[in-house]
């Protein structure tokens, strides 16, 4: 063998190569005027790593390079042998995990932990992160995760439900330039079941003629579907209050807080995040009960079986487009409902918060911790926003806010490289994974081809 | 309620200028056995999809009488109405849900036909309950009739050819249908399978009172279960008959013969 085929050189090659391309994404940034900038800074540029090294940014990459280098090969000498004998301590502790009580036991612990969560952070910015970040992306992401995850069907313009049920929010409690239905001004109380309404009615709209698509198609139009909705919501300037929002025009006013009066019981949200964030805690427990006895039921079923074989599944009597319909109707609610409190909770909603980007971030929470796994999309939203907010809150020396997508585009890799199921996945996508790595599944051709 | 179950008349179907079945007319009597066979690329498989709503034919029609004796026109139907009608199928490529058990593949089919609330599955009532139980019972029936009780738990994707089509089977029958189509439920099975498999189709027959129409190049299978036969070339019926009366007719022979340099060309 030629020696620059040996195993080992390949590996070094492939290192020095992985490191470089993260050397030059911590680096310095070019510009467009010098655009060299960034490949020569990142070359000269002098850090001190803890104290302890001080010298050019190259070496320490270098160095890197070569501990990579010596983990991978260490790994592929002991790893088979590391993971057999990890596999049989840890097989112990799996069973028992696997059994109700256990799990029932540890979801009961995470929930009891979140609900002292914002005492324990007790910083304000964290605790708006809880609620403006975290809590409203994980209802997002567990709405996308019935559309993406249960039925199998790419939605790029989920945000549209999001910003539907957040201007739904601003009409019926009058925040809008055109007047609330019949002039009555809700507490965003009840708007939670309007937007939920309307956000489902939605769905059915776009989903009834689109939903006939399959695939590539369905996400374009999915795509442009999301589109439309922030061009209208920009536009329709009378209605809309156009790109400056609610609140953006004459005679309008902010979308109240909620508030509450129950006999003897009165309260009012204010703009603190923290009671907010125990109103969405309990709408996030809610959604996630529900979605999983949804998974769990014939319904949940039957988006498995069009997921797989679309032609078998209409073929024992699943009327393929009516579950698909509901899939989105359902995964719509509770994109609604974030959309309720957003709106609620910064009294004013403006147009450029319901971007395509944000569509592509809540999928990424999806795939990132599992599509079709509730646990999983719901750490995967934990994790990411976490991490994302606190890159952008306490920056780590030559972090840039706006290269967080590209950290983040690069975790996304790596999880699909070495966990293609997600963080947490779903047992029945795993499976899947792995059957058509072993080319088993059925792709999702239309009929087998035996025409005459 | 008439005798007949299938009763199909001057069908054409065309995809683009590929004529796949020319003037298809046959009929099918309630529990009869009845097979279809033609060399490859004769339209069986098209015949197939034309019945059970996955193509539209152009020209003919198409009636299926179900329970209570109501005809209905097949063409134009989507497929899962077909389904809920009482026509169940088999592909000729196992299609089964591969990432799920066997258990829930046939489940699936028991349960397609109960009505859906959204509520009801996220509450749970005793009539859902009731519905589940109902789905499971049906279920490890249907498995067992098909002899697949020891294999429910296992991912459907393991299973052997021979058990594949007997899945395929039982989730069929669990759509409660009138009549089952099998296309080339014998093929890549052993002999073995193939004999059990012979005795499972007559089962559903006698057992469950369900028509079969089969489609089969085995002819020994074929001749051995069939108790009527369709011969289809290049689209067109060109013979029907008992099984002695289509090995006797000449333009079978011919067709078969002849099927073979035929199948040259088109290679």
């Amino acid at each position: 063998m030629a020696w620059w085929r040996q195993d080992w050189i390949r590996r070094l090659v492939t290192s020095l190569a992985v490191v470089a391309v993260v050397e030059l994404m911590t680096g310095p940034s070019g510009s467009f005027a010098a655009p060299t900038t960034g490949l020569i800074g990142s070359y000269n540029e002098r850090v001190s790593v803890y104290g302890l090294f001080v010298g050019r940014r190259w070496m320490v990459f270098l160095v890197l390079a070569l501990v990579f280098f010596g983990v991978w090969s260490a790994w592929l000498r002991w790893g088979p042998r590391t993971r057999a004998s990890w596999r049989s301590t840890m097989a112990t502790p799996r069973e028992m995990a696997a059994r109700r009580p256990v799990r029932w036991g540890f979801y009961l612990v995470l929930l009891v932990v979140a609900g002292f969560l914002p005492h324990l952070v007790n910083d304000p910015y964290w605790q708006s992160v809880l609620v403006e970040q975290i809590a409203v992306f994980v209802l997002l992401a567990l709405g996308l995760n019935v559309v993406v995850g249960f039925a199998g069907l790419l939605d790029l313009g989920f945000v549209a439900f999001y910003a539907i049920g957040a201007y739904t929010t601003a009409w019926v409690t009058g925040a809008l330039p055109t007047p609330a239905p019949f002039g009555i001004h809700l507490n965003p109380f009840w708007a939670i079941p309007v937007a939920i309404v309307f956000v489902m009615v939605a769905g059915i709209l776009l989903g009834t003629p689109t939903l006939r698509l399959r695939g590539d198609y369905l996400a374009i139009v999915t795509l442009g579907f999301g589109e439309i909705i922030t061009i209208f919501a920009n536009n329709l300037y009378g209605i809309t209050g156009g790109s400056y929002g609610s609140g953006g025009t004459s005679g309008s006013h902010p979308i109240p807080h909620f508030s509450i009066s129950l006999g003897p019981i009165h309260y009012r949200w204010t703009l603190a995040p923290v009671p907010y964030y125990y109103l969405t805690l309990v709408f996030v427990v809610l959604f996630i009960l529900g979605f999983s006895l949804l998974e769990h039921s014939r319904i949940g079923r039957a988006w498995t079986a069009i997921r797989e074989d679309e032609v078998a599944a209409e073929s024992v009597g699943i009327n393929p487009l009516k579950y698909k319909v509901m899939a989105f109707a359902i995964g719509a609610a509770s994109a609604g409902f974030a959309g309720v409190v957003t709106a609620s909770q910064s009294n004013f909603i403006f147009p450029a918060t319901f971007t395509l980007q944000l569509s592509i971030n809540v999928l990424v929470l999806v795939i990132f911790g599992g599509m079709g796994s509730i646990p999983g999309v719901v750490a995967g939203a934990v994790v990411i926003q976490t991490v994302s907010m606190y890159l952008i809150h306490t920056p780590p020396a030559g972090f840039q806010e706006s290269d967080l997508y590209m950290y983040i585009g690069a975790l996304l890799i790596v999880t699909m490289i070495f966990r293609p199921a997600g963080l947490i996945p779903s047992r029945r996508r795993r499976r899947e994974i792995i059957l058509s790595e072993a080319g088993e599944a059925h792709a999702d051709e239309v009929l087998t081809g035996d025409v005459a | 309620m008439s005798d007949l179950i299938f009763d199909v008349r001057n069908v054409t179907l065309r995809f683009g200028g590929v004529v796949s079945l020319n003037d298809v007319s046959l009929h099918q009597g309630r529990g009869e056995i009845l097979a279809v066979i033609g060399p490859n690329g004769a339209g069986k498989t098209s015949l197939f999809n034309s019945l059970t709503g996955l193509y539209r034919p152009q020209e003919g029609t198409i009636t299926f009488e179900g329970r209570n004796g109501v005809a209905l026109s097949i063409i134009g139907k989507k497929a899962h109405r077909v389904s809920a009608a009482g026509v169940a199928r088999t592909f000729q490529a196992s299609r089964m849900f591969s990432a799920l058990t066997t258990f829930e593949n046939v489940k699936i089919g028991a349960e397609s036909h109960r009505g859906i609330g959204v509520l009801g599955a996220m509450v749970r009532g005793p009539g859902t309950r009731r519905g589940e139980h109902e789905s499971d019972q049906r279920t490890l029936e249907l498995l067992s009739f098909v002899g697949l009780s020891a294999k429910a738990n296992v991912i459907s994707a393991s299973l052997s050819y021979g058990d594949r089509r007997r899945l395929e089977i039982a989730r069929g029958l669990a759509t409660d249908p009138q009549v089952l189509l099998l296309d080339e439920p014998a093929a890549g099975t052993n002999p073995a399978e193939k004999i059990q498999l012979t005795e499972l189709i007559r089962r559903v027959r006698d057992e469950r009172g369900v028509s079969i129409l089969l489609i089969e190049h085995d002819m020994k299978l074929v001749m051995s279960l069939a108790e009527r036969l369709y011969v289809l070339n290049f689209g067109s019926v060109i013979a029907e008959g008992t099984p002695d009366e289509i090995r006797a007719n000449p333009a079978v022979i011919e067709a078969y013969l002849g099927s073979s340099e035929q199948a040259e060309d088109r290679a």
